[in-house]
């Protein structure tokens, strides 16, 4: 009983240092090199970064408001509407479609934001109220149906599909988000000011800090890279659909804290979600290898998510869970 | 007879109790008096169950004791009646008084109520008093509520045949002089049957209620009277413990405050908490507030902290009018908080002392819009040179550091972001006395920087010598002013006699 108590607390205490989640990517990355030598070259490499990629921007979103101390359950149903948005304007407004539909996620990342904080309700009702206003409206502007992007309007999505140098441009997308998400993160007033509201708010807001100002900004960029995420996945699907990111929320969350960020906040940031995203894209990637249905995936991230959760949580810090 | 034998307590980085030796005999009701800090609440809680102490043994009837939770006490007859009331609000007074013993009314896992509130009557009988046990405990006044914990523990009765101990933890700090003389004349007829443990620090109540009194300092007991054999006075001076030292707070080191207004209130009030307060803090002033709890001192730091808009009255901070509705409006007119719950909101504790030193204003280590981390770094090594920071770095978190360094984290923050008024709630509670007069001194540095400081503290002794000039507050009103420039301190019986 003591021993295994000292264990988790040893592992929970190094995870949360940052140093297993890298090892647990190199470990995998061996096992898939065993298992299938030259698969981590050439194009599988580039079709595994590519999917990673939406997953990557998803989850780092959803690591903005973690940070703090919350919770985004609304990034599925807000990409969602974003494909569909993207998929609708592209005919008649072009290239103008990418904006339009960033800015939907902006403004529905700032609506809930605005709810957890001014109408205080915690984020996880919030977010989940606000994702099924999201995903209704999804539905609605889409009528139900997906949305195929049609020869006109994939002349406006190619750039996405297409390489540079040999890299995908998807990729190179999500490491320019990546990287901006991490400088902002470490060298701006608002991602220090998130560290100390996830890691203590009394005491931030105590030292001045607009404690409200900082979630809601937290939230309006989890919004926004939702919506990036969101019409990414359209142009590579060349589809919008209600349901085009359903499947995304929980391996999101999961490559968030399987990467190291602690899910009571104030602790984590970018370059662990992109080591937990390419762990969460591996694991996928070994399933199909070892055969597990495609449709039992989620069985699997949702046991990881909890697992990871109960290993790395820090009960020093809560004495109740709620 | 139930005792304690050299008991010693301590929590991280602070001596609580020190080889505390007390007995409490049966149909005896002895009092526990001390300064806040002084152990009792500590001791209590041992006594209770509810702490376990780091040496030392319980004996009940000469055999040992070992206590492993409340519950456990409860089985041997020890029952707690807290400061911080213990009922459960959204519960009804029959649920409350048998919570955790429901299982004795239950018959396949159906609750028979007619029986617990049957029950619940008569516990109430017991005491004499008449309180509805189906309403809401929320619904109760005080007094009520306190009847009602004590009922509670009555209950221990029917499960325990040896006479019980019930511990009473400051019962009388939220009770009227009538609900008082109600809950003393309970106490004496159940004297008979039970002993009781009484901790107060109104010295006067504890001596009208106990046969014995034990007096505690600093984790000690230092004193056991009979209560005919002394004074409240003479209490009062053991509890103390010393004449004023006066260099205890570097009096020699009190300068004189300069002419300039740095804070006005006139006429300042929050609805239900303080009414008609007027003061100025000049510049190198230190005002302390001196008041028991409930007084109102306390939201009056957070109203000019910045926590509490006060909703009648005016406030002026160098010449602007102001009315705070958050700290971060009080932080830009250049007003720190230092607040007594240093862990929770002084710092975040898991950020290092360089993030912790920035936290106010961060823009003295940005450059070209982002933050540098090498400046950041440099500043934080000065003040940690400056103040005599024990920390292994700037780099290190600030939970481990020890409370004196960490107040010292707290006031390099609001030098950082050059405060002009500091407001210190409680600055020396936890600390032990080196690093207490490591505050006192830093404090003194500041006055004569041109500082002013708004001052509460735990102790009387600690406002009267570091303040050059001490409100005295009583029921949310100002009763009194004295001048406590050096050499002019006040006694603090003087003090004393405007607060109750």
């Amino acid at each position: 009983m003591k021993n295994s108590f000292d264990f988790r607390s040893m592992i929970s205490n190094s995870w949360v240092q940052g140093a297993i989640p890298p090892a647990l990517l190199a470990v995998l990355i061996i096992i898939v090199e065993i298992g299938s030598p030259g698969f981590l070259t050439g194009e599988t490499l580039a079709l595994l970064l590519s999917n990673t990629a939406v997953l990557f921007i998803l989850a780092t979103g959803v690591t903005f408001v973690i940070l703090i101390g919350g919770i985004d359950l609304s990034i599925q149903a807000v990409a969602s509407l974003a494909s569909v948005i993207l998929a609708q304007l592209l005919p008649s407004m072009g290239l103008l479609a990418f904006p339009v539909a960033i800015a939907a996620g902006l403004v529905f990342g700032i609506l809930s934001g605005v709810v957890h904080v001014w109408l205080r309700v915690p984020s996880f009702v919030a977010t989940l109220a606000t994702g099924g206003v999201v995903a209704g409206m999804a539905l609605w502007l889409a009528n139900g149906r997906a949305i195929t992007i049609e020869e006109g309007g994939r002349a406006s999505t190619s750039w996405i599909n297409a390489t540079i140098v040999g890299t995908p441009v998807v990729v190179l997308i999500a490491i320019g988000v990546g990287l901006a998400s991490y400088l902002g993160l470490r060298y701006s007033r608002f991602g220090r000011q998130s560290l100390a509201v996830g890691a203590g708010e009394p005491a931030a807001y105590a030292a001045g800090i607009n404690v409200d100002r900082t979630k809601i900004v937290a939230f309006a960029l989890s919004g926004t890279l939702a919506a990036i995420a969101g019409v990414v996945l359209a142009a590579r699907l060349s589809s919008g659909s209600p349901s085009l990111a359903n499947q995304l929320l929980l391996p999101a969350i999961a490559a968030v804290i399987v990467g190291g960020t602690a899910i009571t906040g104030g602790l984590g940031g970018v370059g662990r979600t992109a080591v937990g995203a390419l762990i969460i894209s591996i694991v996928r990637i070994g399933m199909t290898f070892v055969g597990v249905n495609i449709f039992a995936e989620n069985v699997v991230f949702g046991a990881v998510l909890i697992a990871a959760v109960a290993i790395t949580i820090d009960r020093s810090k809560i004495a109740i869970i709620k | 007879m139930f005792a304690a034998n050299g008991i010693s307590k301590s929590f991280v980085g602070t001596h609580a109790l020190k080889n505390v030796d007390i007995e409490i005999r049966p149909n005896e009701v002895v009092g526990l008096i001390g300064e806040n800090g002084a152990g009792k609440s500590t001791l209590m809680r041992i006594l209770a169950g509810t702490h376990r102490p780091d040496s030392g043994t319980l004996t009940l009837d000469g055999q040992p004791l070992r206590l492993r939770n409340a519950r456990d006490a409860a089985g041997h007859g020890i029952g707690m009646v807290f400061q911080e009331q213990s009922l459960l609000l959204n519960m009804t007074v029959a649920e409350n008084i048998y919570l955790g013993q429901e299982h004795q009314f239950t018959r396949f896992g159906i609750l028979n109520w007619r029986a617990m509130n049957d029950a619940s009557r008569r516990q109430l009988a017991k005491i004499g008093v008449d309180i509805d046990v189906t309403a809401r405990a929320s619904g109760l006044t005080f007094a009520a509520r306190q009847m009602v914990e004590l009922a509670k523990a009555l209950t221990l009765e029917e499960s325990v045949d040896r006479p019980l101990v019930i511990l009473l933890d400051e019962p009388t700090s939220v009770l009227s002089a009538s609900d008082i003389d109600v809950l003393f004349a309970r106490v004496k007829s159940l004297k008979s049957r039970a002993s009781f443990v009484f901790v107060s620090h109104r010295l006067e109540e504890v001596l009208r209620i106990s046969d014995r009194v034990y007096t505690m300092k600093d984790g000690a007991v230092v004193a056991e009277h009979r209560s005919q054999d002394v004074t409240a006075p003479a209490l009062h001076e053991i509890m103390v413990g010393r004449g004023l030292h006066t260099e205890h707070y570097k009096e020699s080191k009190q300068s004189v405050p300069r002419s300039e207004v740095i804070v006005e209130a006139s006429k300042l009030g929050v609805a239900g908490a303080f009414h008609d307060v007027s003061f100025k803090i000049h510049a190198g002033e230190i005002i302390g507030i001196a008041g028991v709890v409930g007084s109102g001192r306390e939201e009056i730091t957070r109203t000019i902290g910045g926590f509490l808009p006060q909703t009648e009255g005016a406030l002026r901070i160098k010449d602007a009018s102001v009315r705070f509705t958050s700290p971060e409006q009080a932080v830009r007119k250049s007003i720190g908080y230092i607040p007594r719950e240093r862990r929770v909101e002084g710092l975040v504790m898991f950020l290092s002392v360089a993030e912790n030193i920035t936290l106010a204003d961060l823009s003295c280590v940005m450059r070209g819009g982002a933050i540098n981390y090498k400046e950041e770094r440099k500043l934080a090594v000065d003040w940690i040179k400056k103040l005599r920071i024990k920390t292994p770095g700037p780099d290190a978190a600030c939970r481990k550091l020890s409370g004196g360094n960490q107040q010292k984290v707290v006031l390099a923050r609001w030098m950082t972001a050059g405060s002009q008024i500091l407001i210190l709630d409680h600055p020396t509670r936890g600390l032990d006395v080196g690093a207490k007069e490591e505050v006192y001194d830093l404090v003194r540095d500041l006055s004569a920087q041109g500082i002013a400081i708004l001052l509460i503290s735990d102790t009387l002794d600690e406002t009267i010598g570091l303040s050059h000039r001490v409100l005295v507050m009583r029921d949310g009103e100002v009763t009194a002013e004295f001048d406590a420039s050096r050499g002019n301190k006040p006694d603090q019986v003087e003090l004393l006699r405007e607060m109750v």
